[in-house]
């Protein structure tokens, strides 16, 4: 499956977080073009807010016209339910329209431990365990019988992909069903958990000291297991330029892409508070 | 579709178009070829860095412009022939798009449906050639030999600079004075949905929710295994299996015939093959960038070429008249509805599905 998120945009999560002082979400203007005009750029916060709206790097199966019109399509569909930004390590509450529920919508709270797909594909796994049982679901973020997606707690760990849940302790994905979504405290800055998790004893579904965890507790294997990944590993993958460059889309073009949305969801998002506004002064 | 036709003298001859499942009888028979046909004139501009100072194409460009600059579409009221009334055995001319990906929606129940996205080009009907004409050309005698003949529009997609092409090849364009057109194409058509050279096709020329059959090349996949190419289970990845995972085995019989017969499944080329996919339903039109969204996929990979035409299957043509000859936009200046959806399909602005 194909990482959105290239293995140095991990280490420039982190630098950012130290840069940022200033409320997130404030679009810088470039220096004007050659015609005088300023242009309205989206921040570059972009990118990590709302992945799915970059396609997919293959070069083969690129088309400009059809992202184009994917975008519009996606933008459309935001415009009624609200997708809010969230990260693997977010807790999430999904509400679904379900034929065979007895009130007819089925809500289920997990924690999102990957997330994937570009434009209308887009995709994510919530994770919680119901009755000492293990359950996942696969959500298509553009689905419409998706009535609802609430973001309970936002926060970012320190892996994108936290599929070792599955071979954690059971209280490390467990959620309770009722949780409130919690108030955010600084609004700029999404925090990330430094939090280790506990690996239950092997058999594991996967060698999980092969693959560089950082939210992992010392997983106190013997020796030879990591002899055997250190002969496994790649370590030449760091300095490959080409490889980083096809799997990511270009900056320029990232720039164009998020320039064309970012006034769109600025909109949407303005009307939503006053709706919420309108609804909170007509409740008093 | 053609039948095989046998020479009394047991020649084989090389047919257009393929049933996949024939093909494995048919050893002999050549199933593409790298050269186009003789009649074809040469194509592409051999000459290669013609070293042209900046003025020289200065001038050369401004000629192109001047040649080419006073052409205006076709309105509905200039056609100069009289407008047929449609029936249901007319073939209307078809229509040269690209294949620029695939896009999932849903429909109004919440089940996905897997679309490809096909952008209509900027097509314009070259020239007409009528039936008794066309039924003397190689081809037309071979289609039409136990039928009445059909007339033939050539249309031609996607206009380039005339640079890159030989000149016999941008004379064929003279007569319509149109900018020479990398892809050109020929379309079946009954005399009453003839139109007049010039006129241009767009995504308007076919109905929501219309069958529509697809041609194209499919994706090229160069020399295959026999695994990937004829679907055999190959050999035991292991339990000491030598050297035999992805091989073919045994290719015949000991005793009996015994040679290995015509048509004997093995590694060689897959793909680039004409094919049709028949029957797809059109479920969303974009008039304002020419885009059609087809349910289902299409033969070819994304960025392809593909002609689309009205359905062939006999339970999904037409009970209606569609747009006949072609669609013109209306003349009083109303622009036509930008996005126009099956009643099946779930709109993307319009609230979730509740049950």
């Amino acid at each position: 499956m194909r990482q959105l998120f290239a293995n140095r945009t991990s280490s420039i999560l982190l630098q950012e977080k130290c840069d940022e002082a200033d409320e997130k979400s404030v679009s810088k203007q470039k220096p004007g073009d050659e015609s005088g005009n300023t242009v309205v750029v989206a921040p570059p916060e972009f990118r990590f807010m709302y992945p799915e709206f970059l396609p997919d790097p293959a070069m083969e199966r690129r088309n400009r016209l059809k992202e184009k019109l994917e975008r519009i399509d996606m933008l459309q569909r935001r415009s009624v339910v609200e997708i809010p930004e969230f990260y693997t390590g977010s807790v999430m509450a999904v509400t679904v329209a379900d034929a065979n529920s007895p009130n007819k919508f089925a809500r289920f709270v997990g924690i999102c431990i990957q997330r994937g797909g570009s434009g209308l594909r887009a995709w994510f796994i919530l994770r919680n365990v119901v009755d000492k049982q293990g359950v996942e679901i696969l959500y298509e973020m553009y689905c419409p019988l998706i009535q609802k997606i609430e973001v309970l707690r936002l926060e970012r760990r320190l892996d994108e992909s936290l599929l070792y849940l599955r071979d954690a302790l059971p209280e490390y994905s467990t959620f309770p069903l009722d949780m409130e979504p919690e108030r955010r405290l600084n609004n700029s800055v999404v925090p990330i958990n430094p939090l280790k998790v506990k690996l239950r004893p092997r058999p594991w579904l996967e060698r999980w000291e092969r693959q560089n965890l950082q939210g992992v507790e010392d997983l106190n294997l013997p020796q030879r297991f990591y002899d055997k990944a250190e002969k496994v590993a790649k370590p030449w993958e760091k300095y490959d330029l080409m490889l980083q460059y096809r799997k990511t889309i270009p900056a320029e073009e990232q720039e164009k892409i998020f320039s064309d949305v970012h006034s769109q969801l600025q909109q949407q998002e303005f009307k939503r508070k006053m709706r919420r506004r309108r609804g909170t002064d007509n409740e008093q | 579709m053609l039948s095989i036709v046998f020479h009394k003298r047991r020649r084989l001859v090389r047919r257009l178009f393929f049933n996949h499942e024939q093909v494995r009888t048919m050893s002999r028979v050549k199933r593409r070829t790298t050269h186009p046909p003789y009649w074809h004139v040469l194509k592409n501009n051999q000459r290669q860095d013609e070293k042209i100072s900046s003025d020289n194409l200065r001038f050369v460009r401004e000629v192109i412009q001047d040649k080419y600059k006073n052409k205006s579409p076709i309105k509905g009221s200039d056609l100069d022939i009289e407008k047929k009334e449609w029936d249901p055995k007319t073939k209307r001319s078809g229509v040269i798009a690209r294949n620029i990906g695939v896009q999932h929606m849903w429909e109004k129940d919440g089940k996905k449906v897997v679309c490809t996205v096909l952008h209509v080009l900027d097509n314009h009907v070259i020239r007409y050639v009528p039936p008794e004409e066309y039924a003397k050309s190689i081809i037309g005698a071979k289609v039409f030999r136990n039928r009445k003949p059909l007339g033939c529009l050539v249309v031609g997609a996607e206009a380039a600079n005339p640079d890159r092409f030989t000149r016999q090849y941008c004379s064929l364009f003279n007569e319509v004075g149109l900018l020479p057109k990398k892809r050109l194409a020929r379309f079946i058509v009954t005399p009453n949905a003839v139109l007049p050279p010039c006129t241009p096709l767009t995504a308007g020329h076919f109905v929501v929710g219309q069958a529509v059959d697809v041609y194209g090349k499919t994706i090229d996949y160069g020399f295959q295994g026999v695994v990937k190419r004829w679907g055999f289970k190959g050999g035991p990845a292991s339990h000491g299996a030598t050297k035999f995972h992805r091989r073919g085995g045994t290719i015949g019989t000991g005793r009996d015939k015994a040679r290995v017969w015509p048509g004997q499944k093995m590694p060689g080329h897959m793909g680039s093959e004409r094919r049709f996919c028949r029957g797809l339903k059109i479920v969303r039109i974009n008039m304002k960038y020419n885009v059609i969204y087809v349910k289902g996929t299409v033969p070819g990979p994304t960025n392809s070429i593909v002609q689309i035409f009205d359905t062939l299957l006999p339970r999904r043509k037409f009970t209606e008249a569609p747009p006949h000859p072609t669609y013109f936009p209306p003349e009083d200046g109303t622009l036509p509805q930008e996005d126009i959806w099956d009643s099946n399909m779930h709109v993307f602005g319009s609230p979730s599905i509740p049950v």
